[in-house]
């Protein structure tokens, strides 16, 4: 991080004092008493467990189903997270020229953010949905071509889109107010000099987004790891045969559904070190390349 | 500054459009359910078209889900979030940024790790603590021998209580401890330029006054950026309160009464799929997070101060 | 403005306890939602209605899941409710933790009076223990039947719904042949295809009979008549007879048929109101699973869900709860369930009373008793009581995953099977050993 200015005082603890408070009481207790069911078989309903090391790992581990499971977890967040911010950053750009009409496209780019997650499963259902949905239309042309519940890719796709879809106004908007933060007398300055107005995005724009497009990869991709559950469930049900059982559907069903506390909290457990793990290589490798100032 | 770029603004409208209707398609699907029939929502192919019973299926929906205290109750907690993360947020990034104390990076990444494992996953803790928030200090002072030694000292026996089920509070807090805000701002406060910061200490300025009188204006746009978005994340939460409020007529929130007529899949046999009134509900229910969207524009000025060097 | 107008909601709500402070309460959570979590909120506030003592508090939970994972969520913080609505495949665990109270222990320590004997056998064995004390009060029951369309039936020349799976074929054949595009809408389903199938072939589905004589139990449904009757499913869709049907491929089996696309459906008998609800365009009727022929026909078993009282509470609370569940019991309020949804009658008096008074014999409800000829078809034996499986979600989604992957091709049904076994097999086993030494009461 950068240099700091002013010296350490008691205005430090004050400021980050509530902070840590609530994180400490509301997430790392719980979590680390949800954590330690990972070495243990946990009897659900709170009878006690019996401490097993690390056989949950390695059972989850040597299972050759969990593998398939990490693969489409991380394809699943690399793709949802290179679509959505593609589509955001370019829908912000050209939405930050303000022509005609801008305040509309604003409002509705940002609009699938408030759609509750219900409500998002159905609305792709009737998207994707190979009977009925707009998808259909390429039944149509080419009978059975479209099928969800034979073609892992197809499934594969359809939960990135609705994934994607879900992520774009929420990368957008942080997008928008960071563009919009661009003093305009740089912009005008660079006019002066007759930069074109591609030019100018390409060259004076983008850079200066660069650490709004840091918090947004980080906080994309951790999403899409930890926050999927919803579109899985409502659109494939982590099917077929298993081809959209991302890590934490998995985690959901296994400790949710069929109360297995113990072999979700391993799961948990391993979910959280590979973000953490990509976390820190965004740190130590993108952000080098964030201009600050 | 006029500038004359006919084929750009051509292009910009183009993408716009574009990305515009592959946004809808999908809003626009949850709106037709809406208009028509039982029937006619579950019939194939697909109503492209609205029909003609929007207005009986917002009533229907209406009178079902008895919403009217729930979007108090729903708007009283957004609200509170909003409020709650974006000064914790504030406050704690700027000590995270702009102080210099050993530990600083690892509180940082403290703060920044729970974002890492849902709320999903450590649930079931999680409404332990909420059932006694105070549970966490009781243990440690247990397990530690404090409470022992105030109980044979004073002879008060330390049994710590707070409830947040059925409250405003269980509902807010947990919803605010987690990362994000903090990191956007300390994304923000990492690009305030050191000459700014010069300046404030040449003036005079201590750390507080920085942060109320230079640093907060600065960052209007982030705040209403992320007023927005955690408006419509504490609006849209579901888990959580299906939880912690069992006195739904009282705390009930909107979107848990909305799930409540979304037919449950799992559930084998019976159950009819009434879409047509779940989307009514949705369409409902989405009008505050898009009126809270409108009036935020206001806030996504252009930058006005030069920070260019 | 707003925090002002929710303080006198608080207010207001305040007032209205204190009037009610008499009254004993309970809090009752539940799982179904939609129009059958409204049924549930209505026999509460008919049961508050009724008498003047106790008044249950009742919170939809949003799905069977749901209401269990929460009841624990709030059961290890001392804060759960009385009453639970759970599932059968959710209930293992709760009745290795031994934190409920038997239901016939139950009303028998609150001098609540409910007949026992006039429960149906197959419901009864269901949710009873060894010592045929019941567990937890049956309440919303089902069983499995299949959905025919009459009209495409009388079109292909078949007069009689079979009642075997080669009299099924040959019917999907003669429908094909009479130019309909899909013969069967198939969904995957282990209750009806595994579980349900084993009972009314009197197979068995797990050793220990199907788990409840241990907890070492091993799966066996990769051994038995199943197989062969999934490689003939497997069949029946690789020649057109039948088609998957499913929301990932598009249509559920019920939409499907409900639309006249599809001439066979299988389902819960709780669908037979939610078909009725979507009013076909077409002559329709119900029957029993078939079974192959040579074998005897046995008993289905019981879906659904019933009511547990968990542990915990005052003897007042325990009281309140007794009294409704007795409530539910009643003629008045089962028959209130079934005019409501697609459900049947749980004891016999009830059910002879309402054959008697011509209920099965008007719209809508025209044969949906023969759920209760399919339940009561033979006495449960020790392979047709059910089964008691830790884990059951689990080992339920392995079946369906392989299932999925041999009907699409990627293996052969055997295989797929013997592949869900083993993996089923692993979940049971890790079960045990979470809960070693003990066995189901």
């Amino acid at each position: 991080m950068r240099r700091a200015y002013f010296k350490f005082s008691w205005i430090v603890a004050a400021l980050l004092a509530p902070q840590l408070l609530i994180i400490f009481v509301f997430f790392y207790w719980p979590s680390a008493q949800a954590l330690y069911w990972a070495f243990t078989l946990e009897q659900p309903w709170g009878g006690g467990n019996t401490w097993v090391g690390f056989d949950n790992f390695k059972k989850v581990l040597s299972d050759p189903y969990y593998w398939g499971s990490v693969r489409v977890s991380v394809i699943y967040a690399l793709a949802t997270t290179v679509l959505a911010m593609t589509m955001a950053l370019t829908l912000a750009v050209f939405v930050d020229r303000q022509l005609a009409g801008y305040r509309a496209y604003r409002v509705a780019i940002i609009w699938p953010y408030a759609v509750a997650a219900p409500a998002v499963g159905l609305a792709f259902q009737f998207v994707f949905n190979p009977g009925a949905g707009i998808f259909s239309y390429i039944n149509s042309v080419a009978p059975g071509w479209w099928d969800l519940s034979k073609y892992p890719w197809q499934a594969v796709t359809a939960i990135v889109i609705a994934g994607a879809w879900k992520q774009v106004a929420y990368s957008f908007i942080f997008f928008l107010a960071a563009l919009q933060s661009i003093p305009r007398s740089l912009t005008e300055a660079a006019a002066m000099d007759g930069a074109r107005p591609l030019r100018r995005m390409i060259d004076l724009q983008l850079p200066l987004l660069t650490p709004t497009f840091f918090f947004l990869l980080v906080i994309n991709i951790t999403d899409s790891f930890t926050d999927s559950f919803g579109i899985v469930d409502t659109l494939t049900g982590g099917g077929p045969f298993r081809a959209t059982d991302l890590m934490v559907y998995k985690i959901y069903t296994d400790g949710f559904r069929s109360l297995d506390y113990s072999g979700a909290a391993a799961q948990s457990i391993i979910l959280m070190l590979l973000v953490m793990a990509l976390t820190f290589v965004q740190f130590r490798y993108v952000e080098r390349r964030v201009h600050y100032t | 500054m006029i500038e004359r770029t006919p084929l750009l603004n051509i292009l910009t409208h183009v993408i716009l459009i574009f990305g515009l209707v592959i946004i809808l398609v999908p809003i626009w699907l949850a709106f037709v359910a809406a208009t028509h029939t039982l029937q006619a929502v579950n019939a194939a192919p697909v109503e492209l078209w609205p029909g003609d019973q929007l207005w009986l299926n917002l009533k229907e929906a209406w009178v079902l889900s008895d919403f009217g205290q729930k979007f108090v109750n729903t708007l009283i907690v957004a609200i509170g979030v909003v409020v709650g993360k974006i000064t914790l947020a504030c406050i704690t990034a700027f000590a995270l940024v702009f102080f210099n104390f050993r530990g600083r990076m690892l509180i940082f990444w403290m703060i920044f790790i729970t974002l890492m494992l849902p709320l999903e996953v450590r649930i079931v803790p999680t409404y332990a603590v909420a059932a006694n928030a105070l549970s966490p200090f009781q243990t440690i002072m247990d397990a530690t021998g404090i409470s022992w030694l105030i109980n044979a000292i004073s002879g008060i026996e330390v049994s710590l209580e707070w409830n947040l089920l059925n409250s405003y509070t269980g509902l807010i807090l947990p919803l605010v401890a987690t990362a994000t805000g903090t990191f956007l701002y300390r994304q923000f406060f990492l690009t305030i330029p050191d000459e700014l910061v010069e300046a404030a200490r040449m003036d005079g300025a201590g750390p507080l006054r920085f942060l109320w009188d230079v640093l907060i204006p600065l960052s209007k746009t982030n705040i209403a950026a992320l007023a927005t978005i955690m408006f419509v994340y504490a609006w849209n939460q579901y888990l959580w309160p299906l939880l912690v409020v069992t006195d739904r007529a009282a705390y009930g929130m909107v979107v848990v009464q909305l799930s409540d007529l979304v037919p449950d899949q799992q559930t084998t046999g019976g159950g009819t799929p009434t879409w047509h009134l779940a989307m009514a509900a949705t369409l409902v229910v989405m009008l505050p997070p898009i009126a809270i969207v409108i009036l935020m524009q206001r806030w996504f000025v252009r930058g006005l101060i030069n920070t260019d060097k | 403005m707003t925090f002002k107008l929710a303080t006198t909601a608080m207010v207001l709500l305040a007032t209205a306890q204190i009037a009610q402070a008499d009254k004993i309460k309970f809090e009752y959570w539940y799982g179904l939602t939609g129009d059958l979590g409204a049924v549930v909120a209505e026999t509460c506030n008919r049961f508050n209605a009724a008498q003047a003592d106790y008044e249950a508090v009742c919170v939809g939970q949003d799905g069977y899941e749901k209401a269990v994972q929460n009841t624990i969520a709030a059961f290890r913080a001392g804060k759960h409710p009385t009453l639970l609505q759970s599932f059968d495949a959710g209930t293992a665990d709760l009745m290795l933790s031994g934190e409920f109270y038997p239901v016939t222990q139950l009303m028998a320590d609150t001098g609540v009076t409910v007949d026992w004997a006039d429960y149906f056998p197959g419901i009864a064995n269901y949710y009873s223990s060894s010592k045929g004390e019941f567990f937890s009060m049956p309440w919303n029951s089902s069983t499995p039947v299949y959905y025919f369309n009459k009209d495409m039936f009388a079109k292909a020349g078949i007069t009689e719904a079979p009642l075997t799976w080669e009299g099924m074929e040959a019917a999907l054949v003669k429908v094909k042949e009479s130019g309909a595009a899909c013969g069967l809408a198939y969904a995957p389903s282990s209750w009806i295809d595994m579980e349900q199938f084993s009972m009314a072939h009197n197979v068995p589905v797990a050793s220990n009979n199907n788990g409840y004589d241990g907890l070492d139990t091993e799966l066996l449904y990769n051994t038995t008549l199943h197989v062969k009757h999934m490689e003939n499913i497997k069949r029946w869709i690789d020649g057109g007879f039948a088609t998957i049907r499913t929301q990932a491929a598009g249509k559920t089996a019920r939409d499907s048929f409900v639309e006249g696309e599809c001439a066979v459906f299988f389902s819960s008998i709780a669908d037979h109101n939610t078909v009725h609800k979507l009013k076909p365009a077409f002559a329709w009727d119900v029957q029993m699973i078939p079974t192959y022929e040579g074998v005897e026909r046995h008993n289905t078993v019981v879906g659904g869900a019933s009511l547990w009282v968990l542990s915990g509470k005052t003897p007042e609370e325990y009281k309140a709860a007794a009294t409704y569940l007795a409530f539910l019991a009643t003629k008045e309020e089962q028959q209130f369930l079934l005019e409501n949804t697609g459900y049947i009658p749980v004891t016999k008096s009830t059910y002879d009373a309402l054959l008697a008074e011509g209920f099965y014999a008007k719209e809508p409800f025209i044969n949906r008793d023969l759920a209760m000829k399919s339940l009561t078809f033979t006495e449960p034996g020790p392979l047709t009581r059910g089964i008691r499986l830790g884990g059951m979600i689990q080992v339920r989604s392995e079946w369906t995953s392989e299932v999925e992957a041999a009907l699409a091709g990627q293996k052969p049904m055997k295989e797929a099977l013997d592949t869900a076994v083993s993996r089923g097999n692993e979940i049971l086993a890790r079960f045990a050993q979470t809960y070693a030494g003990k066995s189901f009461p």
